[in-house]
This record gives structure tokens, sequence and C-alpha cells, in this order.
């Protein structure tokens, strides 16, 4: 009885000794960690006197500072792999259409808070691609029916207060068009509908009543020549619409029944701004010079001729831009802009100037990377003494100028860390986060400020579309930037956006600088990893498996290197078409040809495969083994060559079943296999050390649920100098347990620290935007018959896992579309480096074990030096003391 | 007898899983070896295995006695430290056929005379999801050379492995767990409900007293004073 309230007593203090240590202080808020938000890829955009209101890709409602473009406001809407936003318009207030398929929301936003004033849905029975326009404050939703018609609905938005979340009645109308089919290509202009359809132009003005459509051959509208004529909207007062033929724009007018083709050829991204009244086409054109590569241009709608032209200066470093809107005033002009490498630029005429940029690519992070920094020339040089040759003259003339040096930065500072800042300090908490986003941009940030340090553009680079249609890029660290004078290496591998093929591209991680530039290989990468052998440039090679099942070494030079393991070689292969994973072994391979040889396969079918997880490979284990309440010692299996593989099954009966495998990713043994019925994914792997963490849906309790697995080879260690995965005398012991999650998670990782003796956190990011961090202590699965108390380290079982908000890492910063979690250690054994990413970026440091190598901020020197020197004052005085009582007692 | 021994030593721990699959059904799986080497294997006919229901977990192993040919292929094999691989088609009852192949060190074979085990992976439905060809062994090879007499006749043991039914929170142990704590706190209060001067009373009234002895002597005192 007793025991049990001690137990209950000791499991509280426990959780709040584990939980009150990561609180954080209200003074250190922004102390190491730091958050960037961004929009995403602009759509649409409409400017408003002193603010930009923006409708993104990522279902993004935004309001951005004309002046510096900050973030006023943002609204995150649904899930963008779902929803779409059709629509933005501004007036006194933002109407805003999002939806898919046949259901869509209707929204308005109040312009100066963002918040959300009415919101409606509607709801049609055809799953047509569908327009939305708004004329007369009214919502005009229009539905080309192939070969049949176009149906209009039109609702009046003034009566949207009223029936605020239910469904408004609309007044329909059709109009026959049977010449409606797959290619037709149809855009709303003003109260006009306008369809190009093959050779001919089809309109009709929504606001005359019976109005239907007028035909016009195309031919007689733009020239003659072959190719398809495109339609694009033009926005100004008169409805209008662009012509587009072989990447040349006409601008079209309409009025009543006729329509007039302006005797002018314009750019595609062509656009209108009024001014006054008085209106003027801009648009962008290529430019002949070579250092300002873009000009802008003012035309006159009437005439078409040229009212003002400007050489931009615009940075080398984006890609070519389209002008999304602008607005006039007086005689200042702001145009934005959007590039292919998503970024979003205001441009000020008549001066030209860029006045901002968002880098919004970075909304999308599709792989990351933490780099060390090199150290600084004078420590190199220390590092280097013995390394040149046994000339003592030499090493002596080098040691004394190296002393001087030194001797210098003593007395007059380091100027070296204070021009580039970029040296690594001593406990390696100052790096570079390499990011390669989803349209195809490196960003080196800062982990001190967040700062971009570089970045480079890759042109037609898409990402590896991977398990669970996750995109992703690969970044692969050949060399860290320990080995001075020799750079870091770094590889990003991804594919090209036209025929698919692989791409590579060198880097160092630190500068951006690449010598080679991007290189398009010839063949399809399926699988690359880094081979755990070093060159004599310390260069780690890289083995990249290709669609047709050849194998390729990075540098080709090291293929002599690695000669001489590839009987201990082996790939994987995971197959999500066929739910199959193979392996592969390279022991036949010479050095003239790599020969890649089928070792292994796990047919799944006919489960989905959803998650494919195996360790990450700079992790340590500290500790094999774990000491029992007897002081026994319980060893753990540590494979490093193990998968965890998830599939989902549908089933008749349990609607879908979830198995998660532990396969050895040499042999192909299937270790271990559960399944849940009735579970629902998504599903999140975390696979460190000895044990497995993934946490889905549990249907019938309608739950989220974690699972812990831990394996143990036993009492006995089978083969304790280096483990190979053909020796297995024993298949380990699956140890397990299930808990409660009281909210839903997003994203997994676990915390990685140097050498793997700090306690392991398990770090999750949940829908509310909060990022949790939970000891894997609290997961970790008992051991049965055994007790569980302070004595034995273990904290008895709770069901559900306690969310304490002291656990959140980012305390009040509200993170958004979190889309992954990257880690990685720090030199200093207590701290792990986390970068969030989504369309916010954050980053922080946590120490699972508080900092325990590290004396604490407000430790006081002066203090310890004081007691110290009294301490050594007294013992020289009692010593004295004691020595002048001797001599007087030998007097005696 | 030495035999016995490694046996004894070696001991295969594959642990029963239960019997959670949905439908029971037997599986013949055909194995193929291939004793050639080299990057493009040439499989032949090793035997058949029957397992004729697979919750029952037992397998039926029919495999031929090793020819001269093979045995010295084998030695052959385990001396180069080449690769032995196997395919084995699993014929299900749905005469759905599934081909897998497995991998082990050759050397590793010929070390442990023949003597392998046949991990056989069934998903929760009964569906075979992989095969595998394991030999229990502490350590890779030691490189000892194994005679050919040694090399006479596979004994294959075959295990049919399940998978595990998923665990799920164990709320009930927990609240029982509560209960129990909670029943043992009102037994404690019902047991201590006396009042404090019931249950305090044998340090409460020696200080009473030693307090009353000295109040009556100090007085007494006060008054010789006077």
């Amino acid at each position: 009885m007793a025991n049990f309230r001690s137990i209950y007593k000791i499991q509280i203090f426990l959780t709040i000794l584990v939980h009150v240590t990561l609180a954080l202080y209200e003074d250190q808020v922004g102390k190491f960690d730091w958050k960037l938000s961004f929009v995403g890829k602009v759509k649409f955009v409409s400017l408003e006197a002193k603010r930009i209101i923006v409708a993104t890709e990522e279902n993004v409602l935004a309001s951005l500072n004309l002046k510096n473009g900050d973030i006023h406001w943002r609204q995150v809407l649904e899930d963008p792999k779902d929803y779409k936003l059709e629509l933005l318009h501004v007036n006194k207030e933002i109407v805003t259409v999002s939806g898919k398929e046949n259901t869509w929301f209707v929204r308005t936003w109040d312009l100066n808070t963002g918040t959300i004033l009415t919101e409606w849905f509607i709801n049609t029975e055809r799953t047509v691609p569908s327009l939305f326009t708004i004329v007369n404050e009214k919502l005009l939703h229009i539905v080309p029916i192939r070969g049949l018609q176009v149906e209009i609905t039109s609702y009046t938005l003034a009566n949207a207060e009223n029936t605020n979340g239910s469904i408004l009645k609309g007044i329909s109308r059709k109009i026959p068009a049977a010449w409606l089919n797959k290619d037709s290509d149809c855009v709303p202009a003003k109260s006009y509908i306008v369809c190009a359809v093959s050779s001919k132009l089809y309109y009709v003005d929504l606001l005359k009543e019976n109005s239907m459509f007028v035909s016009q051959s195309l031919a007689d509208l733009v020239d003659n020549s072959a190719g398809k004529v495109l339609l694009i909207e033009y926005k100004q007062d008169v409805p209008s619409v662009l012509l587009l033929k072989n990447n040349i724009a006409k601008l079209g007018t309409f009025n009543g029944e006729n329509i007039q083709i302006k005797p002018f050829n314009l750019m595609p991204n062509a656009i209108s701004i009024s001014n006054n009244g008085k209106d003027l086409i801009y648009q962008l054109e290529a430019n002949d010079n070579k250092n300002k590569l873009i000009k802008v241009k003012a035309k006159d709608p009437q005439t078409g001729l040229d009212s003002f032209s400007l050489d931009l200066e615009y940075p080398l470093g984006l890609g070519a831009p389209i002008i999304l809107g602008g607005q006039s005033k007086g005689s200042v002009t702001d145009l934005l802009l959007s590039t292919t490498d998503d970024a979003l630029l205001l441009v000020r005429l008549p001066e030209g100037k860029i006045l901002w940029t968002r880098e919004e690519a970075l909304s999308s992070v599709v792989a990351s990377e933490f780099f060390e920094l090199p150290i600084s020339e004078l420590d190199a040089s220390i590092e280097h003494e013995f390394d040149s040759a046994n000339d003592i003259l030499e090493m002596f003339s080098h040691r004394i100028s190296t002393q001087i040096k030194q001797f210098y930065n003593l007395v007059f500072g380091n100027n070296l860390l204070q021009n580039s800042g970029l040296v690594r300090d001593e406990f390696g908490l100052h790096k570079i986060i390499v990011v390669a986003t989803r349209a195809g941009k490196l960003f080196a940030l800062d982990t001190l400020t967040g700062s971009i340090v570089w970045s480079y553009r890759l042109p037609n680079v898409q990402s590896f579309i991977g398990i669970d249609n996750e995109e992703k890029m690969l970044l692969l660290v050949q060399r860290t930037a320990q080995y001075a004078p020799l750079p870091a290496h770094c590889v990003l591998l991804a594919q090209d956006t036209i025929t698919g093929n692989g791409i590579l591209f060198e880097f160092d991680p630190i500068t951006g600088y690449s010598k080679a530039g991007i290189q398009r290989l010839n063949y399809k990468i399926v699988q690359a990893t880094l081979l755990p052998y070093q060159d004599k440039n310390f260069l780690k090679p890289m083995l990249v498996l290709s669609q047709d099942e050849q194998a390729h070494v990075y540098p080709t030079q090291a293929v002599s290197l690695i000669k001489d393991h590839f009987s201990t070689m082996f790939l994987y292969v995971a197959d999500t078409e066929n739910s199959r994973l193979s392996g592969y072994t390279l022991k036949y391979s010479t050095e003239d040809s790599l020969q890649v040889t089928p070792s292994w396969n796990v047919d799944l079918a006919p489960s989905k495969l959803i998650a494919v997880s195996a360790k990450p490979a700079n992790e340590h284990v500290h500790s094999q083994g774990k000491v029992l309440y007897d002081r026994s010692v319980f060893y753990k299996y540590v494979n490093p060559n193990l998968l965890a593989v998830a599939t989902m099954t549908s089933d008749p009966i349990y609607n879908s079943v979830l198995s998660v495998y532990l396969i050895d990713g040499v042999t192909g043994l299937i270790i271990y296999g559960t399944s849940h019925k009735k579970a629902r994914g998504p599903i999140h792997l975390v696979h460190s050390e000895n044990w497995l963490v993934y946490t889905f849906f549990n249907e019938r309790f309608r739950r989220n649920e974690v699972v812990a697995l831990e394996l143990y080879e036993g009492h006995w260690q089978n083969n304790n100098i280096a483990f190979s995965s053909f020796a297995l005398s024993q298949l380990p012991q699956v140890q397990s347990q299930a808990y409660i999650l009281p909210s839903i998670p997003q994203t997994m990782a676990v915390t990685l620290t140097e050498r793997g003796i700090t306690n392991k956190f398990l770090i999750i990011a949940l829908t509310t935007g909060a990022i949790i961090e939970i000891p894997w202590m609290f997961l970790q699965p008992r051991f049965t018959n055994m007790p569980c108390g302070p004595e034995e380290s273990c904290i008895p079982y709770m069901p559900e896992i306690p969310l304490h908000s002291e656990a959140t890492i980012n305390y009040n910063q509200t993170l958004s579309g979190i889309h992954g979690i990257e880690v990685a250690p720090a030199r200093l054994e207590s701290t792990s480096h986390v970068l969030i990413h989504g369309l916010d970026i954050f980053y922080t440091r946590v120490a699972p074990s508080k900092t325990f190598d590290v004396l604490k901020e407000d430790f006081d020197h002066v203090l310890i030096v004081l007691v110290l020197t009294g301490l050594i004052v007294a013992t020289l005085a009692t010593k004295k003391l004691a020595a002048r009582k001797a001599l007087k007692q030998a007097w005696k | 007898m030495k035999q016995l021994l490694i046996f004894c030593l070696l001991v295969w721990l594959f642990i029963n899983y239960g019997n959670c699959i949905e439908h029971d059904s037997s599986v013949v799986i055909n194995l193929k070896h291939a004793l050639s080497g080299g990057p493009n294997p040439v499989f032949k006919d090793r035997g058949t295995i029957t397992i004729p229901s697979l919750r029952l977990s037992q397998a039926v192993v029919h495999q031929k006695r090793l020819t001269d040919v093979e045995r010295i292929q084998i030695q052959k094999l385990a001396n180069d430290n080449d690769l032995y691989r196997i395919n084995a088609t699993v014929i299900a009852n749905d005469e759905i056929e599934r081909s897998f192949i497995s991998t082990i060190k050759a050397c590793m074979l010929a070390e442990a005379e023949l003597d392998d085990r046949l991990s056989v992976s069934v998903d929760y439905m009964g569906r075979v999801i992989g095969v595998s060809l394991v030999i229990a062994s502490k350590a890779t090879c030691e490189g000892s050379n194994v005679s050919i007499d040694k090399l006479g006749e596979f004994t294959t043991n075959v295990y049919v492995r399940h998978t595990e039914t998923g665990i799920i929170p164990d709320t009930a142990t927990y609240i029982d767990k509560l209960q129990k704590e909670k029943e043992a706190k009102e037994r404690d209060d019902h047991k201590d409900n006396r009042s404090f001067l019931a249950k305090y009373w044998i340090y409460i009234v020696p200080v009473v007293i030693v307090m009353v002895i000295s109040s009556a002597t100090n007085p007494e005192a006060q008054g010789g004073g006077q």
C-alpha cells in the first residue's frame, strides 16, 4: 500500500524533475532560437496602398508590408495537398475562394487584421474544373461542361453575412456551348467569359440577359501561323484578354459583341496599371546588357508606344521574373515580381530599385543538413605544425611565426574572426545549415542569426518522389570542414524536371562555391549512399544506383579505394509500386565494372509501403547494455543494418491494417513483425540505437497511439567485437509498449549528440504548431516482472503520455505547416541542434540532460578565485605558524 | 556428439509469436540453390518444403542427399569465400506464386555442416512475405576446411514466423493500480481516523506532566522569594 503511494510520489517527482529543467526563462527567448516565416509561392496578389495582399500555392492568405515585405498578418488555410486557392478579390474586404473538386469555401476577411468575417461554401454535383470571378459584387461560379453548356451560378456577396456557414442559394443560368472539348481553354474577363477552342474564339457577356456565345475565327484575330492560342487573364477596367501565340501576346478588348485586337505585340506577363484614370501596360523584357539582364517597359494601351523603359538592377542569383501586380501613385510605380525560384520582390519605379526580396522557396524545404564551420587559419596552422616535413628549421620558423600571430591576435583581437565570422567556435554551436528547396534553390543559413549566408539556384531541378509521395532531395556530406585546409564538400542529388534523370551538384557548403557546377547524369537515380571509407583527400565516396541496376561511384577514381571492400557493400531498394524491398550485393564487382547482384527480397504486396526508416548514419551508441535491478546487464541489439518498414493493407473486416517490420538490410531476414488492426496513417517512424517508435491513429478507440519497440540480445552478447548481420545465433528479444498520445503528431525526430552519452529525447511536431520534447525514458518499454522505480531509473508505466506545456521547445512561437525536423549534434555532448521546417523555419538547441558540460551563465568566477586565494593564503599562514609553534615547542 | 554440442550451444531462440493469423492455409515451397557462384547464379533443385498448416508451424522437409559433384561445388564455394544463394518459390493455397531469394556466406554453411534454418515470415493474413536462409553461428567464418564427408545432407529446420498482434495501451492495469492506490489511501485514512489527541496522547501526557510539575515548583520558589 505504502509502496504504491511512494511509487506515485516518485513518479510525480520524476515528471517534475525532468520537465522543470526544460522550460525556458523569459530572458532566454530568442537568445539561441530564431524563426523565419514564409507564405509560399505567390499565386494571386493585390496591392492596397501600404500593404500587399497575397494568396499563395501553400494555401496561405497574408498581408505584407509594402515598405519592407514583412508579414503583417498571415492566415493558413487548409492543407495545400487537397485544397487550392482559386480566387482572391480585394475591395473593402478580402474575398477568397479555396477548395477542391466540387467543394469550395468562400470566405471574407478583414483587410486590417486578417480576421475572418464570413464563411460559406459552394457545393456542386459535378467534379469538373471551374472558374470563379467577381463582377459587381457578385461571385460568379462558371462550370464549363464539355460538349454541352456553360453553367453559371451567381451569388450575391452582400447576402453572405446573413447566411454565415450555410449554403448560399445562387441564381443559376445555362448557356449552350456544344463546342466545348477537352482542349478548350476558358478565362473570365470582367463580365465576359472567353474560350478558345481549336481555331475559334467564343465569348459571352454574362451581365446581359439571354446572351449567347459569339464566335470569331482566331485566324482573323491573330496571325495565321500554326500554333495553339492560349488565353491569359488581363485585368483592367475594360473587359480584355491576352491572346498568346508562339510567345507573342496580343491584347483583345471587348465591347458589346465585338472584340478589338490592339495592333501591337506584348509579352505574356504584361499587366495594366492605372494611375489617375490613365492606364499603362507594364511588361518585363530580356535585355542585351549583360550586367542588367532585365528591363521594364511601360506602353501606352492605345498606341502600344513605349512611354518608359528602364534597365533593372536585377540580382544575379534570382530566376526569371514575371510581374504579378503593381500600383501607381503619382510618379511612383511599384511592381511586384515573382521569380521561377519562388522569390517575391518589389521594384520601385522610376528608380528601378529593388526595395526588398522575400525568398519564398524556403517555405518548401526538401532536404537539410548541418555543417560544422572550418577552424580559423591560425588554429589550422597550429594543427599542421608537424604535417609538413622533418626539416627542423622549417618547423622552428613555422612555430615562431604561428606564435607571433597568436600574440598579435591576443593583443589586437582576432580580426579574422571579426571579418568573416564563419569560424568554428569552441563548442560547435555555430553552424551552417544548408537547405535544398522544392524550387531547386540551395540556401545556407547561419544558426546564430538565421540569416542567409549564400544561395545557389539550380535551374530545371525537381525533387524525387519518395515513399508516400514525399518530396525529397539528397544532401550527402562527403567531407566535413575539419580537414583544413581542404574545404568541406557536399553533394546534392535531385532529378531533372524534363528528363527525370539524376542531377549531381557538388559544392562547398560553407561558401556555396561549386567548381563543376550542375552535372546532369544520363540515368535515373534509384538509391544513393555514402561509403564509410575515405580517400587520401578525406573524401567519402558516394555510391549511386541507377534504375537499370548499374552502380556508379563518385568521385570515379575512388573505385580503387573501395575495391577491397566490395564483399561488404550492400544496398537496398524500396519499390513502392510493387511493395517490394530488394537487397543487392556488390561482391562480384571489379575495379573496372561495378556489378550489382540481387541478394534478397521481401514481397509485401498487396500491402502498400508507406514508410521506410534506417538509423542515422552518424549515430553513436554509448552504452551497449542496460543494467537491470539485480546488477546484471541486458545487452542491446544494435544492428546498424536494421530497417524499419511500415505497410498499410486494406482489409474487408478491419478497414485498414498497419504492419511494422524490422528487416535486416544485409540478409533480408525479417527480424520482427507486428500488425495493428483498424489503424490509420499518417504513420511516423523514429529509429535509433536499439529501438523504434511509431505513431498511428487507432480507428477503434479514435486516438493517436505511440508504440515503442526495444530490441535486446539478452544476458550475453553475441558478437562483441564487430557486428555481422550474417552471424546470428539468436533472434533479438523484442520488448514493446504502447501509449496514448493526447494530440496529433505531424512529424517526429530524435535528438542526436556527439557521443551518444546524453539521454535521448523525442521531438514531436504537433498539428497545433507546438514542438514538444518527450524523454525516451517515458516511452522505453518496461520489463515485465521487474521492479520499476527510481533505483532502477525507471518511471512507472502511464498509458497516456503527459504533454506538459513546459516541454514545448518553441514556447509561444506557433509553427504552421510543419514538414520536417532535422537534428544534428553539437560538439558539446549535451547539446543538439534542431531545425524545424515547413511554412516557418524554426531553429533552436536542446539539451536533453541539461547542459552538464558547461558552466552556468551566472557562475561566479570572482568568488571562486577569491575563495581559492584565501585558502592558499590561509594554508601558507598556518604552515608558518605551525612551524613557529614547533620551534617553540622544541626550545621548551 | 560434437554436432549435438554445437546444437546445444547455439540455441535458436525463435520466439513463438502465437497463433494470430486470420486464416490458416497450407504452403508449398520449392527450394532451388545456386552452387556455381559468380554474379549470374544458376539455380538447381534442392528440395521441397510443405507446410500443411501455417498456424501449427510444422513443416515437412524433403531434400535429397547431395551428390559428390554438388559437395565439391559447395566446398569450392566455401573455399572461394563465395555466396550461397537460394531461390524459394512459395505456392500458397490461392495458387499465387511468389519468389524469394536469400543469400548466405558459403563458408558458414560448410562450417555448420549444412545445418541451416529457413525462416518463413508471414503477415497477419497468412501471406508469405519473406523467406530467408540463416545459419546459427556466433561468428561469420572461422576459416576451417570442412571435409567433404560432412557435407552430405541438409538438415533444414523450418520456422514459420508470424506477425505479432499489435500492442495496445494498457489502460486497464493502470486504472486498476490507481484504484488500488485510492483504496489503500482510504484504508489508511480509515485506520487513522482517530483524533489528534487520541493518536499522540502518549507523547502529550508526559510533556503535560513535566509542565505541570515545573509550573507547580516555580510558584513555590517565587512564593519563597516573597
